[in-house]
């Protein structure tokens, strides 16, 4: 084939620029793999929850009670709206395993006598599921089976109301209703000690004496149906049943973490690869412009000589589509590859049965799409400039740069910094913007590594609030149901116990006009040691006499003022209604609360000093001691180690900020090498003549390096402090666009992760500045002088 | 080719142009570059313009080749009015029927002297080969040499092959020995000559050097934007005859 003469003079061109062009296209291909990878992530996630959701009919509302007889089922169905009713046992069990230090707790539920459950189908990963009537045997979901190490055909020793049975693993399986299988109240997942498993529902009948009857029900709601109208509607039905009040799928806790997450991951998908495409696109532009300016008098000549203005556009889109080429494939392959590592990071945490990373044709198209509309946009007005210059002008050479004396020379400076200063000051006083512009973008990548690494930072830091200030237990036990105030002495005479305190959390649904939140009320003792409440600031804030303390942002959901008053509905025991005036709010990271005295719930539950959980401190080295006696105990359902929960909340979160911490090192050094590689590349065909000119006149090869090398620098030192800002800036968006009901991480960030991105910005621009600094000791003095300008 | 092109018959001009005018604004003031110009260029004609620095013959030039638009007067290629041709009408003016010389030959660097032949070929009708072009001008063992490997005078070759590929009906050089030693010179305007003695192209040769205008049929001086002088040459020099 006959390549033409133009063809040819593009791939030269494109060799002599393959520096500049290898730079941008790794930035561009950093720009593509967030994209592909992030929305990748984000869009297989979702993916993958609709389909599970759909195919398994994860339920549309959920609802407990105490006891409803079946016929109550009929009543449900015919409910507005209600397209599918299941109704289960559900039970709370523990679980005795052999040679784990801390018990093991689970939820049993109810399998239908006969066929698939009208809701929340199980996804069988090996077995089968537990026979009709089949006494002995069980599906295990499958995280607790394999962090146990059991397998279908072992047994699991479960204490089905107070008494020890041996179940026989028949099935190992997967629940949408447990994508996220969290113990309630607990902060994070714990497959080792939570179990969910599923039996026969006539066995769970007769062992919790609920023959003919039902304590939970879920709904599938017909299409367009009122999932609010429906909740109260079956509120209503449930209420003489002690029903705990029906919540929609937003707050069913699996689902929730689940689109928290998404929703943060929705957020970084929309942020980060901006930042590289910003950049690819203004790199693109530079070394574009700067390409044209150059080669004014060829495109004088391809326009004499007879070729269009179309034709001379297309040349130079064509140098674009160079870039882009490389820059798209390279990001393709890197974004898929880092798509499906942090979806496996996902798929650790998240449980589906296929949670595959999908590259779908219109993710990859639409990130090929805009790349290639910020490079070729970016190229437009470049190739503008070369398209519009007129033959006859182009013929002549640019007329000289146009410099002036500024603020530095009024300022009697310019003496301090002699000639060779005053070059490097003149050149960027006389492009600002190019000055700004880079500033920004190398910025863009100081904010990214600063964006990847204040999740860690905050978190470190509600750690340490969480440890020093206001949960200072040890272990935290939690009974079946209210016990004396007596245990908690009994339990504070245990030997190795330092300190025991009794802490009452009920269910309750606080409402303020038509707005409506489930939460937990508290109790807490008049002067509580272990769990305090401590606002943002660090500040302890009392619990009042009167009335109850809301978590701020509970407080802005329900729109509530100091002196108001919310309706508490407790949704378990005696359900009286309450009013408490509003004293207070606290200003916490995790969960929505109400807080009152102990004596609040005394009085709305008519017992006096009954206590759901105790808080404890232990002898370091008597904690496996006191955590065996406290398993002995028929009421404690769950003793919780708060260092481990903690610790396991942090190693979960520190894989993944690992990962993102080397990701945004890696990327946002590419940027930084990109920008400064390139501006100095320019700088140096620029100037070549005035460094050579230098040099002839006899400064030294340092001398003129450290021109060259201080205009770079100026970037990089204006780059750092606004990287840095932006950075904080970005992290508080961020944290203002991702849903804030569950977690509310105070914006921190470390000194360690500020110094972090300075250094690596630093150390990139160092890098890519010595690799350009090289040419300088090949300068062909006497050549560059000849050159014709 | 019959090397005297006789005048005394006046066959219609391939070029020419009625009081152009020219004026550039530079800062605040306006340059006559060009002041009531009236020119004609006759077929197989080599014609040199003559002028010192600042003259306007290289504005006069450019106007010809279709590069640059002049403030007034018109300007005919054949029957074409070239002054009402917009921007692509005079692109493919210059694609189909201009050959430029420049000064600073315009070769692309990072093109061979065969590819940059072939700049022109490419997009040309009925071109010659790029090698059949070299040859022309003598290069035929150089084309595949970039133009950092050739000298001036080589470069200059280069060029004019580049410019004479398309079977230009004109031929515009624009100080093509400006940038050259004298043996170097003589070297590209015996190539000059050739092609308008061989091929009959009609030949615009503008220089501020005297002694190139023996070689012309004709001799117009231009002084301060207006023609000064014009004279037919009775018999015109070989290149090897002239010296300065």
């Amino acid at each position: 084939m006959q390549v033409s003469a133009l063809t040819r003079k593009l791939w030269r061109e494109a060799q002599s620029l393959k520096g500049q062009i290898l730079t941008i296209a790794l930035v561009l291909a950093g720009g593509i793999a967030c994209f592909i990878a992030l929305r990748g992530t984000y869009s297989s996630l979702e993916w993958a929850r609709e389909a599970y959701y759909d195919r398994y009919r994860f339920a549309d509302v959920f609802a407990s009670l105490e006891r409803a007889p079946e016929s109550l089922v009929n009543r449900i169905e015919r409910l507005d709206g209600v397209a599918a009713v299941q109704t289960r046992i559900v039970k709370e069990v523990a679980l005795p395993i052999e040679g784990t230090t801390l018990p093991a707790y689970g939820r049993l539920l109810s399998l239908p006598a006969s066929g698939s459950p009208a809701t929340n189908a199980l996804y069988l990963r090996s077995g089968r599921l537990p026979q009709r009537g089949a006494t002995d045997e069980v599906a295990l979901l499958e995280p607790f089976a394999n962090k146990n190490g059991l397998t279908v055909g072992q047994r699991v020793p479960v204490i089905l109301n107070g008494t020890l049975r041996q179940l026989r693993i028949v099935g190992l399986v997967l629940s949408p209703e447990f994508v996220y299988a969290i113990r309630p109240g607990a902060l994070v997942d714990d497959p080792r000690r939570y179990a969910v498993l599923w039996m026969d529902r006539s066995v769970l009948a007769s062992a919790f004496e609920l023959d003919g009857a039902f304590n939970d029900v879920s709904l599938r709601l017909q299409p367009g149906a009122s999932e609010a109208g429906v909740c109260a509607a079956l509120d209503r039905l449930l209420e003489p049943w002690g029903g705990d009040g029906a919540i929609g799928r937003s707050n069913q806790v699996s689902n929730r973490i689940l689109t928290q997450e998404l929703s943060q991951l929705r957020a970084l998908a929309g942020m980060v690869p901006m930042v590289f495409l910003g950049v690819a696109a203004f790199l693109v532009n530079r070394v574009l412009s700067r390409l044209i300016s150059l080669q004014r008098s060829e495109i004088a000549t391809l326009k004499a000589i007879g070729y269009l203005n179309a034709e001379v556009g297309r040349h130079y889109f064509a140098l674009v589509g160079i870039v882009l080429l490389p820059g798209a494939l390279l990001g393709t392959v890197l974004g898929w590859e880092l798509g499906r590592r942090v979806l496996g990071l996902y798929g650790d945490v998240f449980r589906f049965p296929d949670l595959s990373f999908r590259l779908s044709s219109s993710l990859l198209g639409s990130a090929w799409l805009v790349s290639c509309l910020a490079a070729m946009g970016a190229a437009f007005f470049a190739v503008r400039s070369a398209v519009r210059l007129a033959p006859a002008e182009a013929m002549r050479p640019p007329a000289p740069a146009h410099y002036q004396r500024g603020l530095f020379e009024r300022l009697g400076l310019a003496a301090a910094i002699g000639a060779t200063g005053m070059m490097v000051v003149r050149e960027v006083a006389r492009r600002p913007l190019r000055t700004a512009v880079s500033a920004v973008g190398i910025a863009g990548a100081v904010a990214l590594i600063i964006l990847a690494r204040f999740g860690s930072d905050s978190i470190a830091r509600y750690f340490e609030a969480t440890f020093r200030r206001e949960q200072r237990q040890d272990l935290s036990v939690t009974f079946s149901r209210p016990v004396s105030e007596r245990a908690v002495g009994q339990l504070a005479r245990t030997p190795g116990v330092i300190t025991a305190e009794g802490q009452r959390g009920i269910p309750i649904r606080v409402r303020h006009d038509h707005r409506v939140r489930d939460s937990v009320l508290v109790g807490l003792p008049e002067h509580s040691e272990l769990r305090r409440l401590v606002e943002h600031g660090g500040r302890e804030v009392p619990v009042p006499s009167d009335g109850v303390l809301l978590t701020k942002t509970l407080g802005q959901i329900l729109d509530v003022r100091v002196g108001d008053r919310v309706d508490l509905d407790v949704r378990q025991g005696k359900r009286l209604p309450v009013h408490p005036l509003v004293a207070g709010f606290v200003d916490e990271s995790v969960g929505l609360f109400v807080y009152g005295k102990q004596e609040l719930i005394e009085a709305l539950e008519r017992d006096v000093g009954a206590v759901s959980s105790v808080l404890l401190t232990v002898e370091p080295d008597a904690r496996a001691n006191v955590v065996a006696e406290l398993r002995r105990s028929p009421y404690v359902v769950d003793v919780d180690d708060v260092r481990e929960d903690i610790q396991r909340l942090r190693d979960m979160n520190q894989s993944i900020m690992d990962v993102w911490t080397v990701v945004s090192i890696i990327l946002g050094t590419s940027v930084v090498f990109g920008v400064v590689y390139n501006n100095a590349r320019i700088a140096l065909t620029a100037r070549s003549r005035d460094l050579a000119s230098l040099r002839v006149l006899g400064f030294s090869r340092r001398e003129v390096a450290s021109i060259l090398i201080w205009s770079l620098a100026l970037d990089v030192l204006l780059a750092i402090p606004l990287g840095l800002w932006l950075g904080r800036a970005w992290a508080h968006l961020f944290m203002l666009s991702v849903d804030q009901e569950t977690f509310r991480w105070e914006v921190i960030i470390s000194p360690r992760t500020y110094l972090l991105a300075a250094v690596v910005a630093a150390l990139a621009a160092a890098a890519s500045a010595l690799w350009v600094g090289r040419s300088l000791d090949r300068l062909d003095l006497i050549g560059v002088l000849k050159t014709r300008e | 080719m019959n090397a005297a092109v006789d005048l005394s018959s006046q066959p219609k001009p391939v070029l020419s142009c009625r009081d152009l005018h020219k004026v550039y604004r530079m800062g605040e003031v306006d340059v006559r570059a060009l002041d009531g110009v009236d020119f004609s260029l006759f077929p197989g004609e080599l014609l040199v313009l003559l002028g010192v620095s600042g003259s306007g013959k290289s504005t006069l030039l450019n106007i010809l080749g279709g590069l640059d638009i002049p403030s007034a007067g018109q300007v005919y290629f054949g029957e074409e009015e070239l002054t009402q041709a917009d921007d692509e009408a005079l692109t493919l003016y210059r694609r189909r029927n201009v050959g430029f010389v420049f000064q600073f030959y315009n070769l692309i660097p990072s093109l061979t002297a065969r590819e940059n032949v072939a700049l022109v070929t490419d997009i040309a009708q009925d071109p010659l080969e790029p090698a059949e072009s070299l040859a022309l001008v003598g290069l035929a063992d150089r084309m595949d040499h970039f133009p950092a490997q050739l000298s001036g005078g080589e470069q200059q070759r280069v060029a004019i092959a580049r410019a004479i590929a398309k079977r230009p009906a004109l031929l515009l050089c624009d100080e093509p020995t400006g940038a050259l030693d004298f043996k170097t010179g003589i070297l590209v305007l015996d190539v000059i000559d050739r092609v308008n003695r061989e091929l009959g192209t009609s030949t615009v040769i503008i220089t501020h050097n005297a002694p190139i205008a023996a070689l012309a049929n004709r001799v117009v001086t231009l002084a301060d934007g207006r023609v000064q002088s014009e004279r037919v040459v009775a018999k015109r020099a070989k290149p090897s005859e002239i010296r300065w």
